[in-house]
């Protein structure tokens, strides 16, 4: 087959044979040309160089007639690219004009910097867009040519009605797009006082108020009154009560985020007011507990604690793991960092155990109860998609700062996975067994103690050493809230710019970290 | 309570089991109208898995119960410990009601009356043989010393000596289904439920362990339910069996009776591949010694081959090999049949 004849240039579909007749059936118009392109797809003789020029040189009408979708939009998107490129142009060198009459020379040459650089992108995205368009072109039309093989009611051939729908897509996106690329956005101090402008009835054009509704930041839609201001202060006996103040008059409203932001300040101002027992209950629960741990590992002479924690490792890890333990004991106390380290490890202990404590029983329930896990699944993912940063400002509003609410924001950080893989286990644990067990009287504190729990333990354990990790990783993190330690060190490096102390205590911790991954992890598959 | 005891140890009348959330309505409907069980499914999306099943199974019976896959056979024994509950129909173990039994009551009856043996074995991974064996003791809170001590013997029992502190991952397949049938028998349960035991093992171990398990059950007279999908096994291990199809059961009765009266055509199809060598006897193939002489004369008794009325097929063939003369039965002394060498290829067909 010679037929080169190019696409959209028409010419009566060559004759088809056997093999071309259902590439001609869905091209439609130059059905010769597809017939020939697509039959070398499949044949994988294709030139990697094979560029569609006709659709390269039509751009997405071309797509839009031909019904592929995903090339109407990529073709729309680098032409709208480089048109908003275009808009830029004439908006910079109206720029520089500006600046040359204000006499600002700093923003002549930055302007017209802009113009230039805009106006190259606009056309180096605009050709090479294109020639990738075409490069895409006929490989994309085989794909819908796939498609429609299996489905004829997809859409196949040449159709001018499609350009209609092309046109109002068209219509509707790209003259925004350009007119937002033709202006600079309103500041949003500018908007709120002409909101407030047009709320005392003053006129305002319609220009700058499309601006503001339109570009820039998304309209402040609704005003609130502003809130009393709300204080807790102590009466003559001691007692605290609640103290309410009205906003000063004259004072404009406030937009929704502030509105709520305070909502919430006074809510926690409540709760920590009058239920204040509550929550020095906790710090003091969770202050003893840390200070048992802490007597422990930074009480020992580090001689001592280094021989039993060198001692351990060999006897649940094996003597390869153990060097490496050596190893980096070794760094950790050359470096200076002995202490310090101790000290985390006991923050990490601390918000470990208290995981388990109350992860073990949560995943069991999970693990066996549907509505557990309809309760608890959807909490566990929120817990998991947070930025662990903010954890730290509940913490810190309901118990100040230091190391007990350091311990608490890891705890919720570290928690979900020891729930997630206790359920899991329980889950996964062989219905067959279960029956067995059940066949032979088990009750059902028997079934959970002897058959499920000892088979959930691998994953349990798997969920144990995941929980150290988040919690030595969270810990770090929560030096920013006082709980000091090795991540103390590098928040400080962080403010002072001190790189080198930083990278130090970094690798410290990483140290740290992979010690206690090796050896339980070591742990866990010698006992399986 | 007394009648019921004499029916057998373990009863089961009408028993039906219906899967599915609308089983109760679907069950009344199917009391009321008798409907089929395409009518279930199509009117109230159940399935019928156990069709008023009523069996009784005597003292230290070995009755099989026989099907295929998706017969519901596994279904009806797990009745028998209410790990299935029925949806209606009642069943009986010594004349007690298990339905009516609350929850510590039954786990009682399980731990202590009933032993049960799965066919994937479901032995507990992380306990020693020992620990899997004393399972049912250790449920009851049963000491750690009386445990082993009992462990011990049952796993003498099934000839597993020595295993008893490997875990169940270290032995073989077989070996594996013996703890489990140790298990099962470490209560010293009147009752075993064995689903399809044998199944998951090669044919020889299948074998020995078949012929280990009828010597044990001779001497230690457990009423035993052996559910399997093989006649072959069915045959050798039931004093009766039952054959199941979708949930009811076609028949009961002897191997011999399913062997040479199937009930219907299902039946005579399952039979039709099992050899009679050992199920048919001289009484069934033999003709009066005067209808043989009609037809081919008299038989010079003195060179004949004889055979007693309850010798099987194997042994009449054995006799007639080299020899002119048909075989001979004598009972006490007395000739009582004749059996030619076309009744011997008939009994072979399975035409008695």
């Amino acid at each position: 087959m010679t037929d080169t004849t190019p696409d959209q240039m028409g010419g009566a579909p060559a004759a088809a044979t056997d093999e071309t007749k259902p590439f001609v059936e869905f091209a439609d118009k130059s059905g010769g040309y597809f017939a020939e392109t697509f039959l070398s797809i499949q044949k994988a003789k294709l030139p990697a160089t094979h560029v569609n020029w006709m659709a390269a040189i039509a751009g997405f009408p071309w797509a839009a007639l031909r019904a592929n979708k995903m090339l109407f939009w990529i073709g729309f998107l680098i032409d709208l690219v480089a048109a908003v490129y275009l808009m830029q142009v004439w908006k910079f060198s109206r720029a520089a004009e500006q600046a040359v009459i204000d006499n600002k020379d700093f923003l002549v040459e930055r302007f017209e910097n802009w113009t230039t650089s805009s106006l190259w992108a606009a056309v180096i995205i605009f050709i090479l867009g294109r020639v990738i368009f075409g490069w895409l072109a006929d490989r994309l039309y085989f794909r819908q040519y796939n498609t429609w093989r299996v489905d004829h009611s997809k859409p196949s051939g040449w159709d001018m009605k499609r350009l209609v729908w092309a046109t109002l897509i068209v219509a509707m996106i790209a003259p925004l797009m350009l007119y937002r690329a033709s202006q600079f956005p309103p500041e949003e101090r500018t908007c709120i006082k002409q909101a407030r402008s047009i709320a005392a009835g003053e006129e305002v054009a319609f220009k700058d108020q499309f601006d503001c509704m339109i570009i820039g930041e998304f309209p402040t839609i609704v005003w609130l009154e502003r809130r009393d201001t709300v204080t807790y202060p102590r009466d003559d006996n001691g007692d605290r009560f609640v103290r309410r103040e009205a906003p000063r008059e004259g004072l404009p409203p406030v937009n929704l985020n502030s509105y709520t932001a305070q909502l919430i300040d006074d809510g926690i101002g409540y709760l920590t007011a009058f239920y204040g027992f509550f929550f020095d209950g906790i710090t003091t629960f969770l202050r003893s507990m840390l200070s048992a741990i802490t007597a422990v590992f930074v009480g020992t002479p580090w001689i001592i604690a280094m021989g039993a924690i060198m001692a351990i490792s060999y006897t649940m890890a094996g003597a390869r793991i153990t060097i490496f333990v050596a190893a980096s004991l070794c760094y950790l106390a050359l470096f200076g960092f002995w202490q310090t380290a101790m000290d985390t490890m006991s923050l990490v202990v601390a918000a470990s155990i208290i995981c388990i404590v109350f992860g073990l029983p949560l995943g069991i329930w999970v693990g066996k109860s549907k509505r557990g896990q309809a309760i608890i699944t959807p909490i566990l993912d929120i817990m998991q998609t947070i930025p662990s940063f903010v954890y730290l400002l509940p913490a810190v509003a309901f118990f100040s700062i230091g190391k007990p609410p350091g311990i608490l924001a890891t705890v919720i950080f570290a928690m979900p996975p020891m729930v997630r893989l206790t359920a899991l286990g329980i889950r996964h644990v062989p219905e067959n067994t279960k029956e067995a067990a059940l066949a032979f009287g088990a009750n059902p504190r028997q079934l959970l103690m002897k058959v499920e729990l000892p088979q959930a333990l691998p994953s349990i354990m798997a969920g144990v050493n995941q929980v150290v990790m988040m919690a030595l990783s969270m810990v770090v993190v929560a030096a920013l809230i006082g709980a000091g330690g090795m991540g103390f060190i590098v928040t400080e490096a962080l403010a002072n710019t001190r790189t080198g102390a930083g990278i130090l205590a970094g690798i410290g911790i990483a140290l740290l970290a992979m010690m206690i991954d090796r050896v339980v992890q070591k742990a866990n598959t010698v006992k399986h | 309570m007394n009648d019921n005891r004499e029916e057998g140890v373990v009863v089961t009348r009408n028993v039906w089991k219906i899967f599915g959330s609308r089983a109760d309505e679907a069950m009344e409907a199917v009391r009321r109208d008798n409907l089929s069980k395409a009518e279930v499914l199509e009117q109230f999306g159940a399935v019928v898995g156990v069709k008023d099943v009523s069996i009784s199974v005597g003292e230290g019976e070995i009755f099989c119960i026989m099907g295929l896959s998706g017969s519901g056979k596994s279904t009806l024994v797990r009745h028998i410990n209410r790990l299935i509950e029925p949806t209606g129909g009642d069943i009986l173990i010594n004349g007690a009601n298990v339905g009516q039994l609350n929850a510590e009551e039954l786990r009682a009856m399980r731990a202590d009356k009933i032993g049960m043996v799965f066919q994937n074995m479901a032995l507990l991974p992380h306990r020693t043989v020992r620990d899997n064996v004393a399972l049912s003791l250790e449920l009851r809170n049963v000491d750690a010393y009386t445990r082993a001590q009992v462990a011990d013997r049952v796993i003498e029992l099934v000839s597993l000596q020595g295993y008893g502190d490997r875990l169940p991952s270290e032995l073989s397949g077989g070996m594996q289904q013996r703890v489990g049938l140790a298990r099962a028998m470490a209560a010293d349960p009147d009752i075993l439920l064995m689903d399809e035991p044998f199944s998951a093992l090669d044919p020889l171990i299948r074998r020995v362990l078949q012929d280990e398990f009828l010597d044990l059950s001779k001497s230690m007279n457990k009423t035993t339910l052996f559910i399997t999908h093989d006649l072959d096994e069915a045959i050798r291990m039931g004093n009766r069996i039952a054959i199941m199809k979708d949930g009811e059961i076609v028949q009961v009765g002897t191997p011999e009776d399913i062997v040479t009266k199937p009930a219907d055509d299902y039946v005579a199809d399952f039979v039709a591949g099992i050899s009679k060598l050992k199920l048919l006897y001289a009484h069934t193939v033999m003709e009066p010694l005067e209808a043989y002489e009609q037809r081919k004369g008299p038989i010079p008794q003195a060179e004949a081959p004889v055979a007693e009325p309850d010798d099987d097929l194997d042994k009449l063939i054995a006799l007639s090999v080299n020899q002119d003369h048909p075989v001979l039965i004598k009972s006490d002394g007395n000739v009582v049949g004749v059996v030619s060498k076309d009744a011997i290829l008939h009994g072979v067909q399975g035409e008695a």
